[in-house]
């Protein structure tokens, strides 16, 4: 449980993001947004409570909605596209996450574990979901039906006539080059630093992998820099 | 005009006539019809504000260089939500790839690279696909947070400044390839981000920084694109040169439903094509525009504007929300109520939730089917395109063999013809769009 | 100097101020673009005006007849003025009939016109036959039947959308129109009275019936004629499988999303700036104001004037306005026209 001081700091790192005062100028109450939400259809979630919470001040239920109703906002921006104030409340829910997140939440931890595997995924190659990830094993509710054709993935992979499709443990193939670049996106934004708040052991995993790229790519340099001198 | 035509009761019916009425009368008689169609074209004044704008001005000042869309480019006009106009490049492309296609539906890309073959495009020349490319990563930051504009900003010139100098190891000059947004997700998280960048001189700041130090910054400064293109804008445009010169199968038996996705025309929402030859221009017209160049019937249905559900993050870890959503408010209707033999989508979350989350209705007694794919998988088949080979539909899980059973297609021949192939790719027999070796982007770097 | 004033608009205002310029003695010149007199009552079709409950002919016509049996008013139909010259005291007005107007002072009483919901195209206008303007619903209420266009059935249920083309920034659009509140509650009255088995249903972010307007129309809609209200701003207008329109909102007082089949939907349109605004700001030199209305000067001590001296700016060319107040603009500014040129001419004496 937080203290109000600390509530009060998680409020005004919100309204401190320099797109709060962009998606969110005032409020009507009009309802436009929550009227075509997919999210306000299935859960008890509202982008217009939400609004409303954060235009008036309401530090404690913004501490509460930050628990769990955030994470039903399934970022359509369809609430952005039609409040006549161009509010936007899917932005809004974007920026409550992102300090969640910051701020180490216990809901945010629990909300992401399911997400690690596309996470890893994502900050090692810089792609998000690979052919190896979607088997019938891994998502049987998608049925049987997930691959219509017999055969071993690698095969049936190569079996695409694009070139940087024929990979089976990342969407596309993506050069070294390009992982190591993503790396130092990651580092010099912080996201790398938001990852070790949310799970130290992925955490730990990534930097191992981190590693071990930038030495395989700084030796591929080396190797180039002695091929140009011969 | 024929005398022989039936002459209808009373004189009237659906047939044309002569009015007979002199130029200026005609003139005043169908005015309203103009006046009326050109006020689709608000008046905004300065009410409204084009980010392009500041974007042009920001060059002239010496802040960030644009990568122009040049005649080279063969670019295409079309209008956005207000009217503005919008340039497509047909061109010249780089392919920014899709994750969830690529890994998914593969199909997707091949069709689409496929397309650009049969109409005489040259890998190399005219496009170019190649590995130096990452993940827009915005699916993943709409899913779980993890990430920040910052992270946003760098990746998106990061792959676009890479787009603007990929023609160097081919011997083309700076910017001959225009980038070219395979996900409707990429599309408008780069548009927002696009938003931020030129209107953040501190982002600009911070983000020049991280691209300094990859080498990614041309004479000091950013490079940002004229126009964020989605391939499905690119489709458009080429809809009648796709169904007049490629178009093998006649289609106009098949009911067809489109979904269009959120992220194409609600994320910022003022680029987006609106055409008055497409749905009146009330809708966006992407999807639905290729669908009708090719002659089948787009059926209209009453949750046209829903979200599929995808959710990001729901499709993985509130999957109960995703099927929900999508079986109720997409699949059912487009059953039920449009009776569709195909509903079509124009991104990547879009056509993997409504294709995967239909078998599960049946541990609900919610058992609706309708096949899926995108727009472009449906033009290559419609143009000839192998089912298995380049529309890959065998990794669909709705029952895409109906529909292209419908087309007149064997799909048993189409799968035998496939599963021999696999035996040549197993003998290292391996066939391409285009020469493998233009995809290496490492061994040419500089 | 010119003793004539000329009144630029056939409308409520115009026809306001012709006839006060008249009685006060000095000629009055009113120019309309339009072969027909009395603005957008006329030309619109409206049914009964509120809040007298007269028909627009009866109510708009006496308006007209009066000023055209004056003998101190001449009226142009059909034609603009093409181009202005000269100064407070004389202008020379140029006709695109090609007739001359010597005035001493210009009254624009330009009007506005209706907001085109076609711009709103999720709400269905344009797409769907059933949907419709509160401007049609007072054609239908002024030919005594209200009927689905689809299929001329009587309908059970209409939905009336409130604030299409008002307090809206998607479409830069940011004010209130003022009257449409008065205006679909009135309406809602009516169906009901021609029509006392259909339901209406208005949906409403506020309910402006101001005034003494608020138990005639918003009290009266309710407790006589059983209007429903529902705050809930509407997202999207799309049809159903049985051809009736599906409308998508969220009840926010129930705090619930709701999709409600209705047989007709209204939109109540919002006044725009006249679409001859950018025209009329360079004929007559006046300039616009940042909503696209006409600029008018500050109003304690310089009301009705617009940015150039001896013309003067009223009624709905300023911005959404009611007929009965443009109605008082046109008192107001023959006033001032006159008494300004009565001011001038003494100076010029002395």
């Amino acid at each position: 449980m937080a203290t109000y001081a600390e509530m009060r700091e998680i409020y005004e790192d919100i309204t401190r993001d320099f797109r709060y005062e962009h998606e969110l100028n005032g409020c009507l109450n009009c309802g436009i947004c929550t009227a075509t939400c997919p999210s306000a259809h299935f859960y008890d979630y509202s982008p217009r409570e939400i609004v409303q919470l954060l235009w008036t001040e309401n530090v404690e239920q913004v501490y509460d909605a930050m628990q769990e109703k955030i994470w039903a906002c399934a970022q359509c921006m369809t609430c952005a596209a039609r409040c006549p104030f161009k509010n936007s409340p899917g932005g809004l829910v974007a920026i409550m996450r992102e300090v969640a997140i910051k701020h180490g939440m216990q809901s945010a931890k629990d909300v992401l574990r399911p997400f690690g595997r596309v996470m890893l995924k994502l900050i090692t190659t810089g792609n998000q979901l690979s052919p190896d990830m979607i088997q019938p094993d891994h998502f049987p509710d998608w049925g049987p039906n997930i691959q219509k054709v017999e055969g071993d993935l690698k095969t049936l992979r190569k079996a695409i006539p694009v070139k940087t499709l024929q990979t089976t443990d990342t969407a596309w193939e993506t050069s070294l080059k390009t992982s190591v670049e993503m790396y130092t996106i990651w580092e010099d934004t912080g996201v790398l630093r938001q990852l070790e708040t949310m799970d130290e052991n992925l955490f730990d995993v990534i930097q191992d992998f981190i590693e071990e790229k930038r030495e395989e790519y700084d030796e591929w340099l080396e190797e180039r820099q002695a091929a140009k001198a011969d | 005009m024929s005398t022989t035509e039936p002459k209808g009761i009373a004189g009237h019916g659906a047939f044309f006539q002569p009015t007979n009425l002199a130029p200026e009368d005609a003139e005043r008689a169908t005015a309203w019809v103009r006046k009326h169609v050109d006020r689709r074209q608000l008046d905004l004044g300065e009410r409204m504000d084009d980010v392009r704008d500041h974007m042009w001005e920001l060059e002239r000042d010496g802040e960030i260089i644009v990568h122009r869309i040049s005649d080279d480019h063969q670019p295409v006009v079309v209008k956005t939500l207000f009217g503005w106009d919008k340039r497509i490049p047909t061109a010249q492309l780089w392919h920014h790839k899709s994750c969830g296609q690529c890994g998914n539906i593969p199909g997707y890309p091949t069709s689409l690279l496929w397309t650009m073959n049969e109409l005489g495009m040259v890998p190399g020349k005219d496009y170019l696909d190649e590995t130096d490319q990452t993940s827009c990563t915005a699916w993943n930051y709409h899913g779980s947070g993890i990430g920040n504009v910052e992270s946003l900003a760098a990746v998106f010139l990061r792959n676009f400044h890479q787009a603007y100098v990929s023609g160097a190891k081919l011997g083309h000059r700076p910017g001959h390839f225009f980038p070219l947004v395979h996900c409707a997700t990429s599309f408008g998280n780069y548009k927002e981000i696009r938003k931020y960048l030129i209107e953040r001189p501190e982002l600009r700041e911070r983000v020049k920084k991280i691209l300094g130090k990859l080498g990614r910054l041309v004479d000091g400064k950013l490079v940002i694109p004229e126009e964020v293109v989605h391939y499905s804008e690119w489709v458009h445009v080429m809809r009648n040169a796709i169904a007049s010169k490629l178009q093998k199968i006649d289609v106009s038996k098949l009911r067809v439903t489109v979904h269009m996705a959120c992220h194409y025309n609600k994320m910022v929402h003022e680029d987006a094509i609106y055409d008055p030859e497409v749905l009146g221009g009330h809708r966006a017209a992407t999807g639905t525009g290729v669908a009708q160049a090719l002659g089948a019937q787009v059926i209209d249905y009453s949750t046209w504007y829903d979200c599929c559900g995808f959710g990001f993050r729901h499709i993985i870890s509130e999957r109960e929300f995703t099927r929900s959503f999508t079986i109720d408010r997409k699949i059912k209707v487009a059953r039920e109520e449009a009776n569709a033999d195909l509903m079509l989508g124009i991104d990547t979350g879009c056509v993997t939730t409504m294709d995967k989350n239909q078998w599960i209705g049946r541990a609900h007694a919610q058992q609706y089917s309708v096949p899926i794919m995108a727009d472009i998988q449906f033009a290559a088949l419609a143009c000839g395109a192998d089912p298995f080979k380049i529309v890959q539909l065998q990794w669909h899980s709705s029952p895409c063999e109906e529909v292209v059973e419908k087309m007149g297609l064997s799909w048993a021949e189409s799968k035998q013809r496939f599963e021999e192939y696999l035996q040549a790719v197993k003998a290292g027999r391996i066939e391409y769009l285009y020469d493998p070796r233009l995809a290496d982007s490492m061994s040419r770097a500089a | 100097m010119s003793d004539a004033i000329l009144i630029v608009g056939g409308g409520p205002t115009g026809l306001s101020a012709a006839h006060a310029v008249a009685s006060i003695g000095r000629r009055a010149v009113l120019v309309e673009k339009e072969q027909l007199l009395g603005g957008a009552p006329i030309l619109s079709g409206y049914a009964k005006l509120v809040p007298s409950g007269e028909w627009a002919k009866d109510a708009i016509g006496r308006m007209v007849k009066r000023v055209e049996d004056s003998t101190l008013a001449t009226v142009h139909r059909g034609c603009k003025v093409a181009g202005v010259e000269g100064d407070h005291g004389r202008f020379v007005a140029t006709l695109s009939n090609g007739a001359s107007v010597e005035a001493g002072a210009i009254i624009l009483a330009t009007g506005f016109t209706h907001f085109d919901a076609v711009n709103k195209p999720e709400w269905g206008f344009g797409t769907f036959e059933d949907v419709v303007t509160t401007t049609q619903v007072e054609q239908m209420v002024a030919a005594g039947k209200i009927a689905c266009p689809s299929d001329g059935r009587t309908p059970e249920r209409v939905a009336i959308l409130l604030c299409v083309g008002s307090r809206d920034r998607q479409i830069g659009r940011e004010w209130c129109s003022k009257i449409c509140c008065t205006v679909s509650t009135n309406l809602a009255i009516e169906i009901r009275e021609l029509s006392p088995a259909t339901d209406v249903y208005i949906y409403y972010m506020d309910i402006r019936t101001f005034g003494l307007y608020e138990d005639k129309f918003y009290w009266r809609s309710q407790e006589e004629f059983r209007t429903k209200f529902v705050k809930a701003r509407i997202a999207e207008v799309t049809m159903g499988p049985d051809k009736r329109l599906l409308v998508k909102g969220e009840d926010t007082l129930v705090k619930r999303p709701i999709v409600i089949p209705f047989d007709l939907v209204v939109h109540a349109i919002g006044m725009d700036p006249n679409e001859l605004n950018p025209e009329i700001a360079r004929v007559f030199g006046v300039e616009l104001e940042k909503h696209g209305f006409l600029e008018k000067g500050e109003h304690y001590t310089s009301s009705f004037a617009s940015t150039r001296r001896g013309i003067y700016v009223g009624g709905s060319a300023l911005g959404p306005e009611d007929i009965d107040t443009c109605i008082s603009h046109g008192l107001a500014m023959a006033m001032r026209a006159v008494g300004d040129l009565n001011a001038l001419g003494e100076r010029k004496a002395a």
